[in-house]
């Protein structure tokens, strides 16, 4: 079972890095073992846990770029409409439908296999590395250099994400289903090669996250609901308010600090606490 | 051609949809023996599978509407 101090430390924890390219459920993995809670990725109580979390982080990206999702979901009726995609808005809608597809698919396909197979904090450590790795990377063969653009960013995304290039940052995501790799990275990372600056590249992950967040905790609602549920909704409650509060903390500031910075000192952090918590758990 | 991939995505489309629906609607055990996760005795549904099959429907008639479309001639300069 999970206690409300648990409850608010993991929910604190939750909202900060399901937005931080630094993986969310890596985190809580090694975090867990770390301070010896008996908290396993793959139990019931903990897999309900997280669905109030990442509601909550749904949430707040939909409300930070509420203005951005009206003028997607207004892109996609006109488009529907006229039977042709002829505005940025109309192609960033259809981007952000062609990403989620194989994501979501991919998605109820491997979760739970994933899951099951990588569930140790050991595990989850050597792959944090491994997208320390991966961001690094990304910085490397990035296709743009790091400039600070002015005008619309929503149009810079429509007009530089390909169709077969958003279907590989979508599936590319899925990666996050094993603890250690991030969401946001992956996406950040495909941004990155595909011409996106950093600003840009993190705009169309919190777009794409939204969706998916949302459709993988509403699935997981009535085991919230249900018998599954029972003595753990109060503590998802709370990690769900203390998810939202940092998740908006963390989606102000890495708005702001994309503007001019790259995705480098996240890869130097996860290479190093990967590092530190893999010699932790194997001495 | 066109016409032709047109009625293959509506079809295909249509009968993905339907999929969706039977896996929501019927347990593991009475689902066709050619779908996937047919399981004798099972009284499980297979919600996942059905969303999988329901989007990739959707998908392919989104697909269709646009390819179908008339092209607009664009205004002389």
């Amino acid at each position: 079972m999970i206690s409300y101090w648990q409850a608010i430390v993991l929910g604190l924890l939750q909202g900060v890095s399901e937005l931080f390219p630094i993986s969310s459920l890596g985190h809580s993995v090694i975090l867990a073992q770390l301070l010896g809670w008996n908290i396993s990725a793959n139990s019931n109580f903990f897999l309900t846990f997280l669905v109030g979390t990442h509601f909550a982080t749904a949430l707040v990206l939909l409300g930070f770029f509420w203005s951005d999702w009206v003028r997607i979901v207004k892109g996609l009726g006109r488009s529907l409409r006229d039977r042709e995609i002829a505005d940025p808005d109309a192609r960033l809608a259809w981007l952000l439908i062609v990403a989620t597809i194989p994501a979501g698919i991919l998605g109820l396909a491997l979760e739970h296999k994933l899951r099951s197979v990588f569930t140790s904090a050991t595990s989850a450590s050597i792959f944090l590395m491994l997208n320390g790795v991966m961001l690094y990377g990304a910085e490397l063969l990035r296709r743009r250099a790091p400039v600070d653009e002015v005008g619309d960013a929503d149009e810079r995304i429509a007009e530089r994400v390909g169709w077969p290039q958003a279907g590989a940052i979508g599936a590319a995501q899925s990666i996050a289903l094993i603890p250690g790799f991030s969401r946001s990275g992956a996406s950040m990372g495909g941004g990155l090669l595909v011409g996106l600056t950093n600003i840009d590249a993190a705009r169309f992950a919190f777009l794409l996250a939204t969706p998916i967040i949302f459709a993988a905790a509403i699935l997981k609602l009535p085991d919230l609901l249900g018998s599954t549920g029972n003595g753990v909704r109060g503590q998802t409650l709370v990690g769900a308010i203390c998810s939202a509060v940092t998740a908006y903390l963390a989606v102000r500031f890495l708005m702001r600090f994309f503007h001019t910075n790259r995705l480098t000192p996240f890869a130097i952090y996860c290479l190093i606490a990967g590092f530190v918590s893999l010699l932790y758990f194997v001495s | 051609m066109k016409r032709a991939i047109t009625i293959a995505a509506v079809v295909l489309g249509v009968a993905l949809i339907v999929v969706g629906i039977v896996y929501w609607v019927e347990p593991a055990r009475s689902l066709p023996g050619f779908f996937p996760g047919e399981e004798a005795h099972s009284t499980t549904h297979h919600v996942k599978h059905g969303i999988a099959a329901f989007l990739v429907g959707l998908a392919l008639l989104a697909f269709a509407w646009f390819y179908s479309a008339p092209k607009k001639s664009k205004p002389a300069a």
